[in-house]
């Protein structure tokens, strides 16, 4: 574990500089296992039976539960877009179990929540156009057309503070296991960073994931509804 | 070198002035946390909608604080304006 984000290997694509970083690898694993999960819980699903037993109960417990939760803070209207949240939960959420291996959390990179945070804010745009039409571009000057800068500011800082609250929560929990790590005598580095561990990357990150998919949430309902 | 030493030294100062913002952070946290434990008691049935309520509340306090600590990162890891300080104190 180091504060820095590695580059581990240099792309040449037509004379551009593509850097596959350490961030970007391992979010390539996390998304590996996700997909052979699904691919997994797919196959299975041809012998799901009308009463649930076994394997089958704990996929249906866990997608009434984020159902349930995305249907009081979405609402009716807009639950056909609460996959694309599940997927991002899902994936925020084993990233930062990630950094338990003690391998580096991609979630510890601007570059992921900052892709995250536009993403929100394009779906925010979309929807908002697509469900109030010409009301949502009207949104943006009001009370009056002077307004405009400051609507677009406010629209803006958005995404920013989204992205960089999770950010900062992840990054603080690997700078203070890193200087963990690099200041302690080894035999004390046995049991003790486990307590860390449970701390920094399970507690705070299954809390930053629920706050991160409630408020894109609640972003994008407010510029929907 | 000494000039070097100077600029690090600064830096270290600032980014712990930058960090100082957490006072006020906990402040307002500790306040949300205790109005909603408050609620909860008063109307125990209410405590799952509360409680989604109190989490992003402090969420958006806690902005605040991520945000300093993310400028004493960029202070300490990162800083553009490490150069022109040496040069301008040495």
């Amino acid at each position: 574990m180091s504060l820095n984000v590695d580059n581990i290997w240099v792309w040449n694509i037509f004379g551009v500089e593509v850097w596959i970083t350490e961030t970007i690898v391992n979010s390539w694993i996390i998304m590996a296992v996700l997909i052979a999960l699904a691919i997994f819980i797919r196959i299975k699903m041809r012998k799901f039976k009308e009463i649930p037993t076994g394997f089958q109960n704990l996929v249906e417990a866990g997608i009434e539960m984020f159902h349930n939760f995305a249907k009081n803070t979405l609402g009716e209207k807009l639950l056909y877009i609460s996959p694309w949240f599940f997927a991002i939960f899902v994936f925020i959420l084993s990233s930062s179990l990630f950094s338990i291996f003690g391998l580096r959390a991609p979630t510890a990179d601007f570059a992921t929540t900052g892709a995250f945070a536009i993403a929100t804010f394009v779906l925010m745009i979309v929807l908002g156009t697509r469900h109030k039409k010409g009301a949502y571009i009207k949104s943006y000057f009001e009370p009056h057309f002077i307004f405009f800068p400051l609507n677009l500011i406010g629209e803006l800082a958005k995404p920013v503070s989204l992205s960089f609250r999770l950010f900062g929560n992840m990054l603080s929990g690997t700078i203070i296991l890193t200087l963990y790590y690099s200041l302690t005598p080894i035999f004390v580095q046995i049991g003790i960073p486990a307590f860390f561990h449970a701390f920094f990357d399970v507690f705070f990150g299954a809390i930053q994931t629920y706050i991160f998919v409630i408020i894109s949430q609640m972003y994008v309902k407010t510029a929907a509804d | 070198m000494e000039a070097l030493a100077k600029a690090i030294g600064l830096i270290h100062i600032a980014a712990s002035i930058a960090l100082l913002n957490g006072l006020l952070t906990t402040f307002g946290q500790a306040k949300i946390a205790s109005t909603a434990i408050e609620s909860i008691a008063r109307q125990p049935e209410a405590a799952d909608s509360i409680r989604s309520a109190m989490f992003v509340g402090l969420a958006m306090a806690e902005t605040s604080g991520i945000y300093g600590l993310l400028i004493a990162i960029i202070m300490l890891f990162a800083n553009p304006l490490v150069n022109q300080l040496v040069s301008l104190i040495g």
